[in-house]
């Protein structure tokens, strides 16, 4: 196991450039892949893609993001990636169809952005878990669904 | 090593371990026996329990002589209990800081959620891990339910095992049921009035959480 604590940089820092560059010339680059639900965890324990079995840990303040950097080494680097977000992107028809659409997301505690005149759905479960929480908007035309997923 | 880490010298946070579930699911009785255990195995612990509008469950647990009372804090929802674990947490999270501040070796926080609905999840901000308590008097139909604190939580209890045949519960495929909607991540199975199955849970804390095996 191999214990890291804190984010010590990102792989586009300019300061880093050359160290991560002699590293991937090496052959060192590991990477963290973390599912983008998983994200605002502050601790939690997953393999790199090389197996190295990491248990990470953050400060309260810190927030992961793609291309952390979790440890740096002379001929090691961790490197965080994040896989794509799963997006489920709504249009409501009309000011009525709007105020249902955010009643029931807000009602089902669902993750949303505000993209002008969508509700964009940040998903955590399958798309068809989401989709039958507001079937009958979506049949009734309430809801023009830009099908991201 | 020569690495850039910065875990040299730094002071790192305790461990927040959520514990939700219905009313009556057995999470009390679930911290009664974590306790023991953790402390048993050297974890420097502190439990925050979260009431309606009581400080009933720390009272049992300050009562019980398994803590030091002033390591277990208590907050009163006012509301419904998954309103101070999920929309806005900042009660709990400022009774876990201040309960760090109080004990600055402290590892470990239990967070015990008030009883609730199938529908009650943690926020990340304000827990690292959280486990849901069910229990088989609650019905074997719970697991195929599918509701997100069955679904989302990083280990499901199904508690009260002893229970199962008085209550017409097949265990083994309420098990089997509930490792398929949760595609096989973590169900665990606990007695807690007798401590059954509390090992395994601790282990899974002290594996997945506290990083010490």
């Amino acid at each position: 196991m191999l214990r890291l604590h804190g984010i010590v940089g990102h792989e586009a820092d300019a300061g880093l450039h050359d160290r991560l560059h002699h590293v991937e010339h090496h052959g060192g680059i590991e990477f963290l892949f973390v599912p983008p639900e998983e994200a605002g965890r502050k601790r939690f324990r997953r393999a790199t893609d090389r197996g190295t079995d990491c248990a990470v840990s953050l400060d309260r303040d810190e927030d992961l993001i793609d291309g952390a950097l979790l440890w740096l080494e002379h001929d090691r680097a961790i490197i965080v990636r994040f896989g794509q977000q799963a997006l489920w992107r709504l249009r409501p028809i009309n000011a009525t169809a709007a105020l249902k659409l955010g009643w029931h997301a807000g009602n089902l505690h669902w993750r949303v952005r505000f993209e002008g005149e969508c509700l964009v759905i940040l998903l955590d479960g399958p798309p068809a878990d989401y989709r039958a929480r507001i079937a009958h908007l979506l049949a009734e035309g309430d809801i023009v669904d830009l099908a991201d997923v | 090593m020569t690495g850039v880490q910065k875990t040299k010298g730094a002071r790192i946070a305790a461990a927040r371990v959520g514990i939700g579930g219905p009313v009556g699911s057995g999470k009390t009785a679930l911290v009664e026996r974590l306790i023991p255990a953790l402390l048993g195995r050297g974890i420097d612990l502190a439990v925050i329990t979260n009431d309606l509008v009581t400080a009933e469950d720390a009272e049992r647990i300050r009562r019980s002589g398994l803590i030091d009372p002033a390591r277990v804090s208590a907050v009163e929802a006012g509301a419904c209990p998954h309103t101070v674990i999920r929309e806005d947490p900042t009660l709990n999270i400022e009774a876990a800081d201040e309960l760090e501040r109080r004990f600055p070796g402290v590892e470990l926080i239990l967070l015990e959620s008030g009883g609730d609905n199938l529908a009650s999840t943690f926020s990340r901000d304000l827990t690292d891990f959280w486990m849901f308590v069910i229990d088989v008097a609650g019905g074997d139909d719970i697991p195929r339910k599918r509701g997100p604190g069955v679904i989302r939580c990083d280990l499901l209890v199904i508690n009260k095992t002893d229970l199962a045949p008085h209550v017409g519960v097949d265990l083994a495929r309420m098990h089997e049921q509930a490792l398929a909607v949760r595609s096989n991540r973590p169900v665990l199975l606990t007695n807690c009035r007798k401590g059954e199955g509390i090992d395994a849970v601790v282990g899974m804390i002290e594996r997945d959480v506290l990083f010490r095996a």
